[in-house]
């Protein structure tokens, strides 16, 4: 951690005009060398983050650094950080060739240089033969290539990619996945990623942070941040959860409707109205006497690994489990889960209270 | 930044001061009641009156609005079934070649049609006048309709065409409830391009027209070639009001009919 | 689809206006060109041309032309580019636009008055110490009108094409790092030459037959071909050199299309694939 990280966001504002902000006072650091994704609903901000990396716009207030120096008034093209777009932004009068070579050529670089990285890097994403083509005779995923191409031949210290995958369909943007994440490893570059999609973000990621309505709501590795969401917003964009509204009996006790259940929470307020988070593959389907709650089965879906099933509770609460075994539609039956499975969330909880808590825990658990 | 955005303002600017001020310039001097456009002496509008007593000038006034109107409108006509032939000709080749005769006038300099068509009147023996002026007036305006028209016949889903058949329609009926709504703003727009031409054009008039017949645009040259009169001035002045008026009607129709596009083909 | 009678009954208009109006006026000019004043059949007009007088005037044309398309371009561009970046473009641009819809010959007389020996040009010189200059007549008011008259021509096109143009292509040039003017000439300027092009073939072919800005501001002078075609009907009353001249005209017309054609690779290279 002693090393100076490769960016700093340091209160960084954003603004269009008067009304419309689209960042308010954002403080991050970035680590060398590892893949982070920006994640969270379109116009959460996470695109303009992007783009004040890349230098196509400015803050309006706070400071950015890279490698420790400010460079809120540097220019994109003096920036040592490269960008995959959405959309490729592949020039399309250049062939393949002229578009990977861009870069090196506005370097100013030796004809054989040039041609030694272009190949190479071609050869990186596995389009090697494909330097003569036109791009409109590229498919969607070889575009793809090239920009990534056309991004790495210029040894960059950053790359940005913005919704690279959108435009893919599902097979291809599961195989690009693997690929992106291998070659970051590969390279051993910083490579920031931002999508909304949040499958994408936990499948790839050293490290995600989850933005909202211009704010980091939580940051953290993908497991951290699916086991523990900091609150409803989290919880409800990663992944699929069951969000009730409880209340803190007292250490290790919180009671949902009329029923107390165990938990591992510790140190909050006696009594603290707080929200609730099961994952549906933590609850488990077991027969009415045995299971810690009744709850009776509305629909009943086969998704091909599991079922998914819409199960409603006596205060009307609607719990999603997914379960390999089957129920009956219009039966009654348990559910079970073990005091971990439950999440308690504190309301307006920061991010530092919320880590601190969870820390606290952790020693605890360690020393029981 | 600041700086680069300010001299494109101010170059902005000066491309829109140069485009407009000869044309203020000209209605400026329309109120002088000194004989010429250089000293401004007092307010008048002795120059607008003597637009208007002029009857030989309201005469040609009325002439080029007649010949705009009709051969705009007889130009659309023609011009839209040129179009329906032209998208629904199967031979791609044809189909080809007729779009490219078509686009001859359009490209071809206003003397060559001017000259040629001079030649042609003179040899079938059509007296040059209105009935010359007219024709031609027709017959260059015919290509801009069909470039207006086509587009939205190729943008229409030609399963419109067969959810129509299927629900029953005769074939003009598909063309009269279906076809026509459906390509209205380009007829629309078509019309108002033809009538533009007709009213701006000078050459190929100036070359078509007789002794006894003229348009605005042709007096205009023989007046400004005897040298400068106020009273062109003043009609610059009216002219500018009714251009622009045309303008924003236009602006309308065409904003209209921009956005429902089904709202024609429900009717 | 159409039964052929249907088919045929409402074309009937439209082709009759082909053959009569396309194909029958250019045959009678290219047929006119072998007559000379008195009727007879001869090669003579086509000799005519190659003279001095006539190659003299086909240049000085041309010349004209390149001076007001260059002119015109020069102005168009940033014009158009500047367009593409205010808030209200497409206000902006029908504000353009309106100008050349006011009658031609009125703006042409305007500039009679402006650059009279009384104008307000000349009044402007006059306070700076100038003495009163002719300025009408001369080969610097034509260039200058002409170009007055077709810059909204040679600005659509470009303001049209700049205006497809995909931003990020422009975001991912600076992110390689290239500066503005190497975005500019390597990336921009590549990808709207087709609006260039556009804006080159509205303002050249018709420079090379203007004649009426020529008889009203560069004086009597026949320097343009059209001015050549419209004195051999009118003035002179000999077609066939006049319909000679026009023969010419339509090749150097062919010829700039030609050149200036669109080619297929660029038509859909804004970028948005």
């Amino acid at each position: 951690m002693s090393e100076t990280p490769i960016i700093r966001f340091e209160n960084v504002t954003k603004h269009y005009d008067a009304e419309t902000t689209v960042l308010t006072d954002i403080n991050f650091e970035l680590e060398r060398g590892k893949f982070y994704t920006l994640l969270g609903p379109s116009g959460c901000g996470k695109t303009t983050i992007l783009r004040l990396i890349a230098g196509f716009m400015q803050p309006s207030s706070g400071n950015i650094y890279f490698n420790g120096k400010l460079i809120n008034n540097v220019p994109a093209n003096e920036r040592q950080v490269n960008t995959v777009f959405q959309d490729y932004a592949l020039f399309p009068h250049l062939n393949v060739f002229e578009n990977v070579a861009f870069g090196l050529r506005i370097k100013k670089l030796g004809k054989k240089e040039i041609e030694e990285k272009v190949l190479e890097a071609l050869k990186f994403v596995n389009l090697s033969g494909y330097e003569n083509r036109e791009i409109a005779e590229m498919s969607g995923g070889q575009r793809q290539r090239v920009a990534i191409a056309r991004a790495i031949v210029n040894d960059p210290e950053i790359i940005l990619l913005d919704e690279p995958l959108s435009a893919l369909d599902l097979k291809l943007r599961s195989e690009m996945q693997y690929e992106l994440r291998e070659l970051q490893q590969r390279l051993g570059k910083t490579f920031i990623f931002v999508t909304h999609d949040q499958e994408e973000a936990l499948a790839m990621s050293d490290e995600i942070f989850v933005l909202n309505a211009g704010n980091i709501e939580q940051s953290g590795t993908p497991m951290d941040i699916y086991d523990e969401p900091i609150n409803r917003f989290v919880a409800d964009f990663i992944g699929e959860s069951n969000i009730v509204s409880g209340t803190m009996v007292a250490d290790f006790r919180v009671r949902i409707g009329e029923k107390e259940f165990e938990c591992v929470d510790q140190g909050l307020n006696p009594n603290e109205n707080v929200d609730i988070v099961i994952r549906p593959e933590d609850l488990e389907i077991t027969s009415v006497e045995k299971g810690k709650m009744k709850v009776k089965v509305d629909t009943q879906l086969f998704r091909g690994v599991h079922y998914e099933l819409s199960t409603y509770d006596d205060e009307g609460n609607e719990w999603l489990v997914h379960s390999t075994k089957k129920a009956e539609v219009g039966a009654f039956i348990g559910l079970d889960f073990d005091p971990e499975a439950i999440h308690v969330m504190r309301l307006n909880e920061t991010e530092e209270e919320f880590d601190k808590r969870l820390e606290s825990y952790g020693e605890d658990a360690y020393a029981n | 930044m600041e700086r680069t955005s300010k001299t494109a303002k101010l170059y902005l600017a000066l491309i829109f001061i140069i485009l407009y001020a000869p044309i203020l310039y000209l209605i400026f001097y329309s109120f002088n009641s000194g004989g010429s456009m250089s000293n401004f002496e007092s307010f008048t509008w002795e120059h607008y009156g003597a637009v208007f007593s002029d009857t030989r000038l309201i005469m040609i006034l009325i002439n080029t609005v007649i010949v705009a109107l009709l051969s705009a409108l007889l130009a659309t006509i023609i011009g839209v079934f040129g179009s329906l032939g032209i998208v629904y000709m199967r031979n791609k080749s044809i189909r080809n070649s007729l779009l490219s005769l078509n686009n001859v006038l359009i490209v071809s300099p206003d003397v060559v049609i001017g000259a040629s068509f001079l030649i042609l009147f003179t040899m079938i023996g059509v007296k040059l006048g209105f009935a010359s002026v007219l024709i031609s007036h027709i017959a260059f305006s015919i290509p801009i309709v069909v470039l207006m028209v086509l587009p939205k016949l190729q943008e229409m889903n030609s399963s419109l065409i067969d959810a129509a058949a299927d629900l029953g329609a005769t074939k003009g009926e598909i063309l009269r409830r279906v076809i026509i709504p459906f390509i209205k703003p380009g007829i629309f727009a078509g019309f108002f391009m033809a009538l533009t031409y007709s009213l701006d054009d000078f050459a190929v008039t100036f070359f078509v027209t007789g002794n006894g017949f003229s348009t605005l645009s042709v007096e205009i040259y023989s007046m400004a070639r005897a040298g400068i009169t106020l009273t062109i001035n003043a009609l610059s002045g009216i002219i500018f009001i009714v251009t622009l008026l045309l303008v924003v009607g236009y602006y309308f129709i065409s904003q209209r009919g921009k956005s429902p596009v089904g709202m024609g083909v429900r009717k | 689809m159409q039964t052929k009678n249907t088919k045929t009954f409402y074309l009937i208009p439209y082709f009759a206006w082909i053959i009569l109006f396309v194909i029958a006026p250019i045959a009678l000019i290219a047929y006119y060109s072998l007559f000379d004043l008195s009727g007879n059949f001869t090669l003579d007009n086509y000799k005519n041309f190659f003279t001095s007088i006539y190659l003299k005037l086909t240049l000085s044309s041309f010349w004209y032309a390149f001076l007001i398309t260059l002119f015109s371009l020069l102005v168009a561009y940033p014009t158009a580019y500047l367009l593409t970046k205010t808030k209200h473009k497409q206000l902006w641009l029908l504000l353009i636009i309106i100008p050349s819809w006011i009658n031609l010959l009125l703006k042409t007389y305007a500039f009679i008055g402006i650059f009279g020996l009384y104008g307000p040009i000349n009044a402007f010189l006059n306070v700076f110490g100038f003495g009163e200059t002719q300025i009408l007549f001369t080969d610097f008011s034509f260039i200058f009108v002409s170009v007055y008259i077709f810059i909204p021509f040679m600005i659509l096109p470009i303001f049209n094409a700049l205006d497809k143009l995909n931003p990020s292509l422009i975001d991912a040039s600076r992110d390689l790092g290239a500066s503005s003017w190497t975005t500019f000439s390597k990336v921009i300027f590549p990808l709207t030459t087709n609006g260039v092009k556009a804006g080159i073939q509205a303002v050249f072919i018709p420079s090379l037959s203007l004649f009426m800005i020529t008889r009203l501001i560069a004086g009597n002078k026949v320097i343009t071909l059209g001015t050549a075609i419209e004195q051999q009907f009118l003035v002179t009353q000999n077609w066939g050199m006049g319909s000679t001249i026009a023969v010419f005209l339509i090749i150097f017309m062919v010829i700039v299309m030609i050149i200036t054609g669109q080619r297929d690779k660029g038509a859909n290279s804004n970028g948005k694939n």
